[in-house]
């Protein structure tokens, strides 16, 4: 009987997902891994001996500098979500259910935009002749260089991400009762204090979730740098492209997207256990 | 001997809208007095204490500290400590460093930190317990970790809020002494809030009644229990019986006051602050001062004695709850000690009541 109820009806609808998973994520993501080990063919795709040629060229200059930019990139992103969106998670997770309500639907709109057209919106705010430029032409001052560069590039992905970052920093903000800031106040701390003390610990799970999820985000991210940044500062998502519809050279966009994902993973894993780590030390001292 | 003022609550008005406010509440707390303010929900007894403790800001009136102003001072510099009614420990730290929290915020040296918890610890008998997190706890042990957590910081005065509700009800008595002995023990100023009468008048020194934002009376227990200034009062501290009446006579030995069904009840010279002859009256007579006899007793001077008959009786172990039908057909609920005659009383036995002039008091409407 134990068997029986230990298995119930519905683990078995996981498996269409199961399936999907399966055949669309993981064999692709086996036979990318495949292309990669094997060395280019202009004629035939590959060629069918083994090689560790394409990670090797990864270490060129040229490489280095694609995958830094693109990690510098996902860090300033990240960075700037946390800060525009911790204290909007904040004023949304204390906020009465109307406003809160509203506040969600403004945040999630700009996800509900095609991402050509918030772009091309972004074109008018940021171009040569934008906006922005238009404003300090008024006052009398240069105008600058916004669009096409590495700010543009940081600008759009952060306004597409903050909603990543705000709604697991709210949800953890949340499940913190109220009362306990009032009881930080009574026992002698100031707003800054409580906040360091009970609410920053106690979100630090949504935190971290939010940032690995802008983070991950960021550093895979296409479309943004494509439009909004310029080809010669571009980020490994765009290299993948190119190679991948452009020189086909598919080993080597393989190889590329490998070493994106095993950075990710990396990362994820040095994230959650140093902040487990600080965590743990913060409740021992 | 009057002790001298320690917190003095002069005149507070809290509006939250133009029809919903609180107040004006006017109160004095003196120096190692057990107070409570005691009500139903929505009487205003939780604003007042979050006006106390700063979450709340006054509309008008002042709360005064050692005749300090305390109303104009953020909540994290009034030196009042409160522990919550859901006790609001921090679950991710330990007892010890919950305990700590307001020890570290005032950058105390790492060996008296350790002292004071530790003493504090001991006091409440938490001793051992110092690394476990709250969700390891009991909800007896939670609640004297937040009861610790404001003692170590020794405020001048010490607020609960409802801190025995959560509790099951053999741990609420067990806390209720403990908290009262603790209290003395330390002639600590406190300030209890409670809708519960029992807790209230176990725990106090004195006890402001409050209903709808307003003091409705501040006494002793005993005071408030015998002597309630108003129906409301009398109605929600205990059990009563009350009689809608008028007076018929009023004399040198008492009062004779006739209720709605024509019944005639000799009450005691009144007390301080009866009302007059006119407008409407109710008589207030408690359950456990209605005495219950065989028929075809001698009545004797400053005794009511009335016929009666048992509509049913309730079974409580301890004590019986009898309902009785008067002559005139009103209904009132006795008390009556579970001893030996009381086990032969039954449904429609005919009885006498028999109830002491003083035991009656009279209320304006």
């Amino acid at each position: 009987m134990d068997g029986v109820r230990s298995r119930p009806i519905w683990a078995f609808l996981t498996g269409p997902y199961a399936l999907f998973l399966l055949f669309l994520l993981l064999v692709p993501f086996a036979n990318v891994a495949m292309y990669s080990l094997h060395p280019y063919s202009p004629t035939k795709v590959f060629l069918p001996e083994l090689t560790l040629d394409n990670y090797r060229k990864i270490f060129d200059l040229y490489y280095v500098r694609l995958f830094g930019r693109t990690l510098r990139l996902g860090l300033i992103t990240t960075a700037v979500c946390v800060v525009l969106g911790y204290p909007l998670a904040y004023f949304l997770a204390r906020a009465r259910p109307r406003v809160q309500a509203l506040g969600l639907f403004l945040l999630i709109m700009p996800l509900m935009v095609s991402a050509v057209i918030r772009i091309f919106g972004w074109i008018v705010i940021l171009g040569r002749k934008g906006l922005v430029n238009q404003t300090l032409v008024a006052l009398g001052l240069e105008p600058i260089k916004l669009l096409y560069s590495e700010t543009a590039v940081v600008i759009g992905l952060v306004n597409i991400f903050v909603p990543f970052m705000v709604l697991p920093i709210m949800a953890s903000i949340e499940r913190v009762p109220p009362n306990l800031e009032e009881a930080a106040q009574n026992l002698g701390a100031n707003w800054y204090r409580m906040f360091r003390r009970v609410i920053l610990p106690l979100s630090l799970p949504g935190l971290i979730s939010g940032c690995l999820l802008v983070y991950s985000l960021s550093i895979s991210a296409f479309v943004t740098p494509a439009l909004m940044g310029n080809a010669r500062e571009r980020m490994a998502g765009q290299q993948i492209y190119d190679e991948v519809l452009v020189s086909f050279n598919w080993p080597s966009a393989s190889s590329l997207a490998l070493t994106l994902v095993l950075l990710t993973i990396a990362l994820m894993f040095g994230a959650l256990f140093a902040t487990r780590h600080a965590s743990r030390r913060d409740i021992a001292s | 001997m009057p002790r001298s003022i320690e917190l003095e609550v002069r005149d507070l008005i809290k509006r939250y809208s133009p029809q919903i406010s609180v107040g004006p509440i006017s109160f004095e707390v003196h120096e190692g007095e057990f107070f409570s303010l005691l009500g139903p929900s929505g009487c205003g007894k939780t604003t007042t204490l979050r006006c106390i403790a700063g979450f709340e800001a006054l509309s008008e009136g002042s709360i005064r500290l050692r005749g300090d102003r305390l109303d104009n001072k953020p909540p994290h510099r009034r030196d009042v400590g409160l522990v919550f009614q859901n006790y609001a420990l921090f679950p991710h730290l330990t007892v010890f460093d919950n305990v700590s929290f307001g020890l570290r915020l005032r950058r105390l040296a790492k060996p008296e930190i350790t002292d004071r918890v530790g003493r504090v610890l001991q006091l409440i008998d938490l001793v051992g317990m110092e690394s476990r997190f709250p969700a390891q706890l009991s909800g007896g042990q939670q609640q004297r970790v937040a009861i610790a957590r404001s003692l170590v910081l020794e405020p001048r005065i010490l607020m609960f809020d409802e801190p025995l509700s959560n509790l099951d009800f053999k741990l609420r008595i067990q806390m209720r002494e403990e908290l009262r002995s603790l209290q003395r023990r330390l002639g600590k100023t406190s300030i209890y809030v409670t809708h519960d009468q029992s807790e209230a008048l176990a725990l106090s020194d004195r006890i402001a009644v409050l209903s709808h934002g307003r003091i409705e009376q501040i006494g002793t227990p005993s005071e408030i229990y015998e002597r309630p200034a108003t129906a409301f009062v009398a109605e929600f501290i205990g059990s009563s019986n009350m009689l809608r009446a008028r007076v018929v006579e009023r004399s040198d030995s008492g009062t004779i006051v006739q209720t709605e069904a024509g019944l005639q009840l000799f009450c005691g010279i009144e007390q301080n602050g009866a009302p007059g002859d006119s407008g409407e009256l109710s008589v207030l007579l408690r359950p456990e001062r209605i005495h219950v006899e065989m028929p075809g007793g001698v009545s004797v001077p400053g005794q009511n004695r009335l016929p009666a008959r048992i509509a049913h009786v309730t079974y409580l172990g301890e004590d019986l709850h009898l309902s009785l039908d008067l002559v005139g057909g009103e209904r009132l609920r006795a008390s009556v000690k579970n001893a030996t005659a009381a086990r032969s009383w039954a449904s429609a036995q005919p009885v006498e009541i028999i109830i002491e002039a003083a035991d009656l008091r009279l209320l304006r409407r």
